[in-house]
């Protein structure tokens, strides 16, 4: 699900930076530091929407640099357990496909494909068939997630579509 | 010296509450926060575009794919139409989320949406939900 969500961020500014344009180096630098990250807790954060207050500068004492606490609204991106998803099949081989939702790469294992899907290695591209669908590459599919796991800097998750209404959309 | 006799709430460490949308429970981070469609945020994003043309701020993998992303699955293409239905589901009593997922999945049918979205089953019944997808449908069919 993407999210607008109000964040916070400390930037800590070089001595060279101060003066005139200090808020424009601050906000690149924002820009350049949370904008395409990913944590377990926010999930991606794709693009800042709005800066709404940079805080007064502190210098650090035996430094010289200055922080700044910059709070900001970004468009996020997280997903979360049993959340249905559209996505496009990115990669298909014989333990499953991959599909690209946004920013996010979701593995669905041939376990969680309804059984009458069998895999044909010598399809071109590969694919997953079954008598009325096909799952091939560039397919766009709709996917539950049954599982994720969260790093510090990255989210994997797994899906199924084995469940009614999920599979190949039109 | 005084002392501070306020009773802290009790700490429930390394306690997490796993997050589950069937039953929208998304954790303390994302609970009240405002759930967008896919097609809202082609719109934030195509706004942006247009602000910052030029720049390459933008280059970013995790913008990029998102960009392709929702220019694939935005249901709602026009910016009048994304303001009617979100206007018009804002006026049902359903959380955030279930209205995100009603207008991104765009389903047809009233089982279909039950089935994805478990937490309507409680909230609507078949056919009061039917209506609201009906006219979700509408909404897009007549868009420019």
């Amino acid at each position: 699900m993407f999210f607008l969500k109000q964040l916070k961020h400390t930037i800590t500014l070089h001595p060279r930076f101060f003066g005139p344009d200090m808020e424009e180096f601050v906000k690149t630098k924002l820009y350049q530091d949370v904008e395409g990250t990913c944590t377990g807790r926010y999930g991606y954060i794709i693009t800042v929407v709005q800066v709404v207050s940079i805080s007064k500068g502190k210098l650090i004492p035996g430094l010289g640099s200055a922080e700044f606490v910059v709070v900001y609204q970004a468009i996020v991106f997280k997903p979360f357990k049993n959340e249905v998803l559209d996505g496009v099949v990115k990669n298909v081989n014989k333990m499953g496909f991959f599909v690209d939702v946004g920013p996010l790469s979701v593995f669905v294992s041939s376990h969680t494909i309804p059984s009458d899907m069998r895999f044909d290695p010598n399809g071109n591209p590969p694919c997953y068939q079954s008598e009325d669908q096909t799952i091939e590459k560039g397919g766009a599919i709709r996917l539950k997630i049954i599982g994720l796991k969260t790093e510090p800097t990255d989210i994997r998750a797994i899906g199924t579509i084995k469940e009614d209404y999920l599979g190949i959309i039109a | 010296m005084k002392v501070n006799n306020k009773r802290l709430p009790p700490v429930r460490r390394g306690f997490v509450q796993e997050e589950d949308a069937a039953r929208l429970i998304l954790g303390d981070d994302f609970a009240e926060e405002q759930c967008l469609f896919i097609s809202e945020v082609k719109i934030l994003l195509d706004a942006q575009r247009e602000n910052k043309a030029g720049s390459d701020k933008n280059a970013t993998g995790v913008y990029q794919s998102t960009f392709d992303y929702v220019n694939q699955f935005a249901r709602f293409k026009n910016q009048d139409t994304v303001r009617e239905v979100r206007q018009f589901l804002s006026g049902e009593n359903l959380e955030s989320f279930e209205v995100a997922q009603l207008a991104n999945l765009c389903c047809e049918e009233a089982e279909e949406a039950r089935t994805l979205i478990p937490s309507l089953v409680d909230k609507k019944d078949e056919e009061p939900l039917q209506a609201l997808l009906n006219e979700m449908l509408t909404l897009k069919k007549f868009q420019t």
